[in-house]
């Protein structure tokens, strides 16, 4: 029963649309909070029975530990049931110039002494140092500055076994299988958080004189009524699109590609290494990603098909994955970068993929979820007087992360010295460039990215990944540390206690696949 | 170095038990269920995770700051009780060694001096004792294992956070120890209470918060062997989840 309309306007039915990975973890979310708070929230979620879900998303950002804590879902549950495998960042290869040995890590944890001393310069005057020397130079910035690409090559795992759930000795994030996953959440979510399940076509909606849907009416006739309606129904979009048809903004003069290819790889003897970082390798006209899970990898290509054709990126994967990928079947994904020109409307908002969708360089599709939720769930309206202020603020927000987001991915391409495929030179044209990113680059020759550079703040990327970025591709960045001054000897001792740290974790960690297989065993602790 | 070896009289023969040497290189020491009441007379009854495995096991924490038995004095300990594995770490249950054993005859037990193992190259009666010895621990260990478990199943194990400072200031954090949450204990529900004490888990809970106050002691036998004296700065467990 819908309390919108009366007296009060109270808000005590939310119904998502959609029952993939966003509309679960929605629904979970919601849930969650109502069971925590007593609220006595009602959370329905109709998921159609026809339509399969697209499964995006296999790599997570860090924030989905804390995601699982606030669902209430352990650790090993979630490691068992989705296949999961652990994840400490990103490697780029063949990013900067496509030169043999051309790679740098984005790892997930912050440079050494953020938020004390900016070690970014004195790596630079390193650097400079080094080569004016004639020396080599072979301290990379993320190997400077942090210890945890040193376990990604290793093939470590960030924790051990004793360490608790949802802890560890570097950060970490997952892979995962997007199938398994939304599964998980849906029985837990039915199960433990008293979410109704609805399987059904959603065919039209019924609205109120203001435009706020009352219900939505299923194929079978039955009419489920709310009070907010969570619009996860993917690139259907069914009711942000479909009902409201607010306007889907392209970013495709931006960020090129347009189509992926995905294939599951599996791997050759059952003690193959994991790989515990994404691994994302430049190709002429796009990249292709490499995740592991304890089962499998999953492997793509991410491609513009305005430079290649489908049949070129086919061949460019197989020729990746190599003679095991011979028998292997390919699943083909067309998407239009970009996202709604707003994501809540009157009493619907749109998370997940109807909000819109961006090539997965540095997983920002399930975080982008996750952070719609913390922002749906934190501030959930009490009644539908409040929504249009919150959604005010929630549309301001979320235009800002997506287009940080969208100059973040842009700048892997931007400040690459490829110029080998039209792709590469076109990416790099000043056309394609976004609005404030050219500005930035000028900014951050002379100066190092710091969190004043940043508006919000929560931001999603923050001055640590730029500075990954563009040190790791070797920008050229003018500004440099000066040895002899007062910080110097603090940035002395950061590095030799990351340099500690590194020597002591590569002796002590387990391999990757050796801590999954602990998990799988012997499940971890809560504490 | 430790060098384990399937028991056997020809190489053994020869070799003697004294069971009241103990080592004295052991901090923690793993103990069986009926060894709460009595290890927690003399020492503090924490919990500690298996390297392997990451599930907690029932320990008694016998040495602070130095990998040193602070009951040890001339390979002899000095308690009320010893815990069963310090005595039997000389052997292995084995099914391939005479008795079903096998031995390290580098242990500190294991000499000229004590009881014999074998006699006129047939094992003595000892083997077979001690063999049982290990089966019954095995299964005690095993049993507190059974305990834990409930404890975690019931969210009741908290990290136990304890510092010591030496007289010139200097901290020493303690870490890899758990212990019960007292105020998750209080908050449980009723039947859940009452399924604890029927099973005697409860009982055992408050013994292993009472033990805690046995660190006091081990800082005195620190202190009796010559070393700085150690105060407590901290000693209580903790709600906070700990790393990223």
């Amino acid at each position: 029963m819908s309390n919108a309309e009366g007296p009060q306007g109270a808000v005590e039915t939310v119904i998502v649309v959609g029952g993939g990975s966003a509309g679960w973890l929605a629904a979970c979310r919601l849930a969650a909070r109502s069971v925590r708070n007593g609220s006595k929230i009602k959370v329905l979620l109709v998921e159609s029975a026809t339509v399969p879900s697209v499964g995006v998303g296999e790599g997570t950002w860090p924030t989905m530990r804390n995601t699982l804590r606030k669902i209430g879902i352990d650790e090993t549950t979630f490691i068992r049931s989705c296949d999961a495998a652990l994840k400490q960042g990103a490697r780029f290869v063949g990013w900067t110039d496509g030169s043999a040995g051309d790679a740098y890590y984005h790892p997930l944890n912050p440079p050494a002494g953020a938020g004390e001393v900016d070690l970014a310069p004195y790596w630079l005057g390193l650097a400079a140092a080094e080569a004016q020397a004639g020396a080599g130079g072979d301290s990379s910035f993320a190997d400077w500055v942090d210890y945890q690409a040193a376990l990604c090559d290793a093939g470590l795992a960030p924790k051990t076994i004793t360490a608790p759930e949802y802890g560890g000795q570097a950060n970490y994030a997952y892979h995962l299988d997007a199938g398994k996953f939304a599964t998980l959440l849906r029985e837990h979510a039915v199960a433990s958080l008293g979410v109704e399940h609805v399987v059904g076509d959603v065919v039209s909606v019924n609205q109120a004189d203001n435009g706020d849907i009352r219900s939505v009416v299923l194929a079978d006739g039955r009419i489920l009524a709310g009070d907010l309606f969570v619009d996860c129904s993917g690139f259907a979009a069914l009711l942000i699109g479909g009902v409201y048809k607010v306007p889907f903004r392209s970013c495709r003069d931006i960020l090129f590609a347009d189509r992926a290819l995905a294939m599951q790889v599996p791997y050759q003897g059952e003690d193959d290494p994991i790989a515990c970082h994404t691994i994302s390798t430049a190709q002429d006209a796009g990249w292709i990603w490499d995740i592991g899970l304890w089962t499998r990898r999953g492997v793509g290509h991410v491609y513009s098909s305005a430079y290649i054709s489908d049949d070129e990126a086919e061949a460019a994967l197989r020729r990746y994955v190599g003679p095991a990928s011979d028998a292997l079947p390919l699943r083909k994904i067309a998407f239009e970068a970009g996202h709604r020109e707003r994501f809540w409307q009157n009493n619907c908002v749109a998370i997940g993929l109807s909000a819109g969708f961006l090539e997965p360089l540095e997983a920002s599709a399930l975080m982008l979820i996750e952070t719609s939720l913390d922002a749906l769930v934190d501030r959930l309206p009490q009644t539908r007087s409040t929504m249009d202020a919150i959604a005010r603020q929630f549309n301001e927000t979320f235009d800002h992360h997506w287009q940080r987001i969208i100059e973040f991915l842009k700048l892997h391409y931007v400040i690459t010295q490829r110029r080998d495929t039209a792709f590469w030179r076109d990416n790099a044209a000043a056309a394609s460039m976004p609005a404030g990113l050219q500005e930035r680059l000028d900014l951050w020759t002379h100066h190092s990215p710091a969190a004043q550079d940043f508006a919000h703040a929560r931001e999603v990327f923050s001055w640590p990944s730029y500075q990954y970025v563009l040190h790791g591709m070797r920008f050229g960045s003018r500004y440099r540390g000066q040895p002899a001054t007062a910080d110097a000897g603090l940035v002395a001792s950061l590095v030799a206690r990351n340099d500690r740290i590194r020597d002591e974790l590569v002796r002590k960690m387990p391999r990757h696949r050796d801590l999954l297989r602990a998990v799988r065993e012997h499940g971890l602790q809560r504490v | 170095m430790s060098r384990v070896e399937l028991l056997n009289p020809t190489d053994h023969g020869s070799l003697r038990f004294d069971r009241t040497v103990v080592g004295p290189g052991q901090r923690i020491v793993q103990i069986g269920l009926s060894e709460i009441p009595l290890v927690a007379a003399d020492m503090p009854v924490c919990l500690a995770k298996d390297a392997t495995t990451g599930r907690f096991n029932l320990v008694a924490l016998v040495g602070l700051v130095d990998p040193a038995n602070l009951f040890v004095h001339d390979r002899r300990f000095h308690a009320t009780y010893c815990p069963r594995a310090l005595q039997l770490t000389a052997f292995r249950l084995d099914t391939g060694g005479v008795a079903g054993l096998a031995i390290d005859p580098s242990d500190p037990a294991i000499g000229a001096a004590g009881d014999p193992l074998f006699e006129d190259g047939q094992p003595t009666p000892l083997a077979a004792g001690i063999a049982a010895a290990l089966e019954h621990l095995v299964a005690d260990i095993g049993a507190a294992r059974d305990l834990v478990d409930g404890y975690a199943a019931q969210r009741l194990i908290r990290p136990l956070h304890l510092v010591l400072q030496t007289e010139d200031g200097h901290d020493h954090v303690i870490d890899g120890l758990y212990t019960i949450g007292t105020e998750t204990l209080a908050q449980l529900a009723d039947d859940a209470v009452l399924r604890l004490h029927r099973s005697g888990a409860l009982a055992s809970a408050t013994l292993l918060s009472a033990s805690l106050a046995q660190v006091e002691r081990l800082c005195q036998l620190h202190a009796a062997r010559g070393g700085q004296r150690l105060h407590i700065t901290r000693l209580a467990h903790d709600d906070g989840l700990s790393g990223f």
